[in-house]
């Protein structure tokens, strides 16, 4: 048996760590690319949100490479997401792929469940083995979130512009290359000790710009179409609210610990709309602008695929958000037929702008002062 | 700085003066109109207030709802903006419901759970709401706290809410229950051609978006059916692959009758009209679509419109269609 499984940001390293500390025979496939996308759009329906897409190309390179199982994840509510596990499927099976299915329910996850998925890759594998490969799993996911975020934070304050890319580069195909947990705990140490060698100036104040939105378009370089690190060189602080450890944080450990907390931005999403849930992502979108706008960010970039629903509510709030939180926001939707141009040219105007607005509050606070 | 909102959750949360006998309630007529108008319709009747329903969509309800909607946003949703705008200086209320999952296992398109608060901030805040929620799927106590806050709002005694709710389901279900005896689940056997016509109620029901499809097929002497013409059960057993799972129930009554009424000889034809960009038919058609290239013979149309449909273009597929299926 060997497994396959889609791409999200980063969030294969964590799963190369579970599957090689159970000992599952895997195949990754490619990060994503332009036949990625290719694979997915010819067999996908036109309307359907972009990660359904690269998802599906995924597969297909995998099993292309000899994979026959296929592990991903399923729910139930408003969002396609849960229900895209039946359609793939159904599309493998008419184009004449045999693969089994392995979908972990997302909407209530517990450890039992998760374990009873599973059974199938952990047949005949010892029980402690699979219980550390979930915990080593976990830790990696933290740690790999924890250098991105920091690679975020040299990138806009580096000297020599350039060093970090290097460094998350080199680190990006060290990984694929290293094996087990020591090993990638090993690569995730040496980049994280060579990013903090990197010359910074502690005296700039960059732009602070929050990311929010989807999930997947958020954190899917190749979709968004490398967003961190072009903000990152124009000089701009970003912070992406949508890491794929606060969502393992929200939907798994937060489930188990006996104490309940309350998830920050879905609460304050909730001042606009009046509901627990409107699918997705779509109220903590709308709670991330309103904290972001609390916590004096300077601006907020909102990504979502064409087609996705719940995102197109939340959308409907942003100009009251704007207004009373004084945030400026701008929202950038994403499918297969985004030009790079374009893009970067809007980025750049929105940067220009949210520039000018500091330069222009200071410039009044200064006055402000000088009258008094 | 007071914004337009927390102005509005002032003007909601004010003291009313006027009785409910004097409060006119406006309902718009798109989306959860067409299904469940005569229960919300009974409903405010057997409070004592006054209902008025928007008239019926037109090219001006529909510049509204283009004006003060996102460009993302779905025709239906587009046009029921327009609805609430065209009502909004004849009554005191708008009541809009808010969908999350009409049944147990069936939920909704994430723009019902969100219309209420989406059509107050796309409006500016400029028309008072009134909401019910229904959440069945998780808790049926959702709908009674919803009711608690529309009695505070409207100034009537809770329990008269409730009782008028109840009154106003029983007739619901009882008017179901009615049309089931009238013959349904029956394709008719006759000389006459046979089509059905799938989709979104509010869609194939709303005589401006669906360019008067239903009408246009009966004048050529055709014989129609909906969804509706089916009972919810056979439509929940049909819908293959969802049966006895969850899903969104939209889905379940298109997915059910397409394959139905693929089954069935007497019709000759299958019509789905689709609002552009809709994330839940991309779901139903694909499935559709799959299945019937591999295990049925009916043949199948699928037409997607939105708000720059032009009608000649819409007509000429339809009578291609026609002609194929052997019209004359």
């Amino acid at each position: 048996m060997k497994v396959t499984f889609p791409h999200m940001g980063n969030m294969y390293v964590p799963i190369k760590v579970l599957l090689e500390t159970i000992g599952v025979d895997y195949v990754m496939p490619p990060f994503c690319n332009k036949k990625t996308v290719e694979y997915g759009v010819t067999h996908s329906p036109e309307f359907v949100c972009l990660p359904f897409k690269t998802m599906l190309g995924d597969f297909i390179h995998g099993i292309q490479n000899g994979a026959d199982t296929i592990l991903f994840c399923g729910g139930v509510g408003q969002c396609r997401l849960g229900y895209y596990g039946d359609l793939q499927s159904e599309i493998l099976k008419s184009i004449g792929y045999k693969v089994e299915f392995i979908s972990i329910d997302l909407t209530n996850m517990t450890v039992k469940e998760v374990m009873e998925k599973l059974k199938i890759l952990t047949d005949g594998k010892s029980s402690s083995k699979v219980i550390k490969g979930i915990i080593y799993a976990v830790q990696t996911i933290f740690m790999v979130d924890k250098l991105y975020q920091l690679a975020n934070y040299t990138r806009c304050r580096e000297i020599n512009k350039g060093y970090t890319d290097n460094v998350m580069k080199e680190f990006k195909n060290r990984v694929q290359n290293a094996k087990g947990y020591k090993g990638i705990k090993n690569e995730i140490i040496l980049a994280k000790r060579m990013l903090k060698a990197i010359k910074i100036d502690r005296n700039s104040q960059p732009l602070k710009i929050a990311i929010v939105g989807e999930i997947y378009a958020a954190t899917e370089s190749y979709i968004n179409l490398d967003i961190e690190r072009k903000l990152g060189n124009m000089g701009v602080e970003v912070c992406n609210k949508l890491g794929v450890a606060n969502w393992i944080m929200e939907h798994f450990i937060k489930n188990i610990l006996p104490i309940k907390s309350k998830n920050m931005p879905h609460e304050a999403g909730k001042e606009f709309m009046r509901t627990d849930d409107i699918g997705g992502h779509g109220l903590e979108t709308i709670g991330n602008a309103i904290l972001s706008g609390k916590k004096e960010y300077d601006g907020v970039i909102h990504l979502y695929p064409f087609t996705c629903m719940p995102e197109i509510i939340a959308q409907s709030t942003f100009s009251e958000i704007q207004g009373k939180y004084n945030i400026p926001i701008i929202t950038l939707i994403l499918d297969e037929m985004t030009g790079e141009a374009g893009y970067v040219t809007r980025l750049e105007a929105f940067i220009d702008m949210l520039r000018m607005k500091r330069n222009f509050c200071k410039s009044s606070n200064q006055t402000e002062t000088d009258a008094t | 700085m007071k914004t337009l909102l927390t102005l509005n959750h002032h003007i909601r949360n004010k003291k009313k003066y006027k009785s409910a006998t004097d409060l006119v309630i406006g309902i718009p007529k798109g989306l959860f109109y067409h299904e469940h108008s005569r229960l919300w319709e009974k409903f405010f009747e057997n409070l004592g207030c006054k209902v008025i329903v928007s008239e019926d969509t037109n090219k001006e309800i529909l510049n509204y709802g283009i004006k003060h909607c996102s460009n993302e946003t779905c025709l239906p949703v587009k046009v029921f903006h327009g609805h609430v705008y065209s009502l909004k200086d004849k009554v005191d209320y708008i009541f809009i419901p808010r969908y999350t999952s009409v049944d147990k296992n069936e939920y909704t398109c994430p723009k019902f759970c969100g219309l209420p608060d989406m059509s107050l901030l796309n409006l500016k805040g400029s028309i008072r709401v009134l909401e019910v929620k229904l959440h069945i799927d998780k808790d049926i106590n959702f709908t009674f706290e919803s009711l608690k806050e529309l009695a505070k709002n409207i100034n009537v005694e809770y329990n008269n809410v409730v009782e008028a709710f109840k009154n106003a389901v029983d007739l619901f279900h009882k008017n179901e229950e009615e049309k089931l005896r009238d013959g349904l689940n029956q394709v008719n056997k006759s000389k006459k051609l046979a089509v059905s016509v799938l989709g979104h109620p509010y869609v194939i029901y709303d005589n401006y978006m669906s360019m008067r499809l239903i009408g246009k097929l009966k004048n050529k002497n055709i014989d129609v059916y909906t969804p509706m013409s089916l009972d919810r059960e056979t439509k929940r057993r049909n819908a293959y692959p969802f049966q006895g799972k969850v899903f969104w129930g939209v889905g379940f009554e298109n997915l059910g009758s397409a394959f139905t009424f693929a089954e069935d000889e007497n019709i000759n034809g299958i019509i789905y009209l689709s609002p552009f960009a809709c994330g839940v038919d991309a779901f139903i058609v694909e499935f559709i679509e799959r299945r019937f290239k591999t295990h049925y013979k009916v043949p199948f149309l699928k037409l997607t419109i939105d708000e720059h449909t032009g009608e000649a273009g819409f007509d000429t597929r339809i009578e291609a269609f026609l002609d194929m299926i052997g019209c004359d």
